[in-house]
């Protein structure tokens, strides 16, 4: 496995999707930041050049963080995955590619993530007008989403392994992250898109607490898309 | 222990379809063995089952002793080449080995500019896959399983697209990795008079089925002769046949032309029997057949 992860890094390394990825994320901070700021300078009344109005803007953007873990997914499990056959044919086992691939995806996501998130802070507090208690909020309410996010990003694994089309995943993404909460009366406090709305709303609100609810939630789809996505890519295919 | 790959009962099914019926099928130490057959023969299918890209439907595959969850040990003592090697496309020969040899834990980076020298594309090594052409594509395959030093080698259609002197090529690596390095060999191709210089034993598979399963000696014997035969009643002449000796193979062909396939010593008999009863024989020559023609004969026309 170690041997499979290291010439999977070595691969990733040398693709220039995960550069771009990670610029083009710290690059949207930057540039929301900077909007914020310049504005603040052309219109001293101008309201929203606070911390708080840019951390919103984070806690609110669940969806785009999925769709950037999207991204760094398909680096590793995207065409080049036809790459797989050579593998398998030497023996490396199905559990060991699935995993792997998590394991080396995952880590490159938290990373960006975790630098998404300093860049953040540092910005909102520099450039911006600081509201007492904004930066703990942020990390409580960022820490609810942790959760959701991985779940997320669990399931984007399980669907790209198993070669779902992009089209179907986004379909099951709308249906599980924002849609959820109108459609499942019975779950309706544990859906993930109830539970992110009302984040944002107790982050807004200056309420934010730590929720067991976004665990619950998060675990229960990670456990699922990936007992299901390693159960059935152990019996697939490699064509 | 000399069988290299041994399997029992091996079959798939794909979609209620039977592509391979049980099948038992022994590879043994030091054997070039060529896989023949035509499209959709189940050549690439037991391949692939072989690799463990499919999943067999029910049966069994040892490689080296070894089946079960043991067999990816063994897996590392082979080197696979199914149809048409993938390769990262924007990556050079040595980044796309780079990537492999740390895959399979070969400590020696030399080991690429060996393997890359063995298939003559040491020069060639800095430019990317997708400026390749299909020869160069397919020798890299062959750099690939060459990469961790392999006791045994599966290549399905490794000449595949290559010119002529890239076929005498592969063909002189191959007889040298077996002659010198005593690596077994499992090849199919589509060009058969190439298996016929390469091969050491031949298999012929048909629908899923092992047809045939002859040693080169032994091809290079029933190969030698057969029966042409012209003439004017061919319904007749196949009735007599027939009669006349009973575990006969023919094949009648257009234009009144019938080919026997064995009984060659006896071609006197044959035409004495013909005339004798009336059937008028316009022409009778014997002629060696080359694997291919062979392979015509075993799958194709109206075999009794």
């Amino acid at each position: 496995m170690i041997n499979y992860i290291k010439s999977e890094n070595y691969r990733l390394l040398r693709k220039k999707s995960l550069y771009m990825t990670s610029v083009i994320c710290c690059l949207l901070i930057v540039v929301a930041a900077a909007v914020l700021y310049y504005t603040h300078q052309q219109d001293p009344n101008f309201p929203y050049a606070t911390s708080m109005f840019l951390y919103s803007n984070v806690i609110s953007g669940t969806l785009l963080i999925m769709i950037v873990g999207l991204l760094f997914n398909s680096a590793l499990t995207g065409k080049d995955a036809s790459l797989i056959k050579q593998s398998v044919s030497f023996g490396v086992s199905r559990n060991t590619v699935f995993w792997s691939k998590l394991i080396l995806t995952l880590s490159y996501f938290l990373l960006i993530c975790v630098i998404g998130l300093i860049l953040t802070i540092t910005l909102g507090e520099t450039l911006l007008a600081s509201e007492g208690q904004s930066v703990k909020n942020f990390l409580i309410a960022s820490s609810n989403m942790v959760p959701i996010v991985l779940s997320g990003f669990f399931m984007i694994h399980a669907l790209k392994m198993l070669k779902v089309s992009e089209v179907y995943i986004i379909i099951m993404f709308l249906f599980i992250f924002i849609f959820s909460g109108d459609l499942l009366y019975m779950l309706f406090d544990y859906t993930p898109s109830t539970l992110l709305n009302e984040n944002l709303m107790s982050f807004v609100n200056n309420s934010a607490h730590f929720d067991y609810r976004h665990w619950v939630t998060g675990i229960v789809i990670s456990v699922i898309s990936l007992l299901i996505g390693a159960k059935r890519f152990a019996k697939q295919n490699i064509d | 222990m000399d069988s290299i790959i041994q399997t029992y009962q091996l079959t798939k099914t794909f979609k209620n379809e039977e592509i391979i019926e049980p099948l038992d099928f022994t590879l043994r130490k030091g054997e070039i063995c060529a896989l023949i057959g035509k499209n959709g023969a189940g050549k690439s299918t037991f391949f692939k089952m072989l690799a463990g890209q499919l999943m067999p439907t029910t049966g069994d595959i040892q490689l080296f002793g070894k089946s079960g969850k043991k067999i990816g040990k063994s897996k590392k003592r082979m080197g696979f080449m199914i149809e048409t090697p993938e390769f990262f496309p924007d990556f050079t020969a040595t980044q796309n080995l780079e990537y492999f040899r740390i895959q399979r834990g070969v400590t020696e980076k030399k080991r690429i500019y060996e393997v890359l020298q063995i298939v003559d594309l040491a020069n060639q090594k800095k430019k990317r896959f997708k400026d390749y052409s299909m020869g160069m594509k397919q020798r890299l395959g062959i750099a690939l399983c060459l990469l961790s030093s392999p006791d045994c080698l599966v290549l399905d259609e490794p000449i595949n697209g290559l010119d002529a002197e890239g076929i005498m090529e592969i063909r002189k690596l191959l007889l040298k990795l077996n002659q010198e390095k005593q690596i077994t060999i499992l090849v199919s191709s589509h060009i058969l008079t190439e298996l016929q210089l390469l091969a050491t034993r031949f298999v012929f598979l048909k629908n899923g089925v092992i047809v045939d399963d002859l040693s080169k000696q032994t091809l290079d014997e029933k190969s030698k002769k057969q029966i042409h035969l012209k003439v004017d009643d061919v319904a007749k002449a196949a009735r007599l046949l027939e009669q006349g000796y009973a575990d006969i193979q023919y094949k009648i062909l257009p234009d009144h032309l019938i080919t026997i396939q064995n009984h060659v010593e006896e071609g006197g008999e044959i035409n004495r029997l013909l005339i004798d009863n009336e059937v008028f024989v316009m022409e009778f020559r014997m002629e060696a057949l080359n694997l291919e023609e062979y392979f015509l004969g075993l799958v194709e026309g109206n075999e009794k």
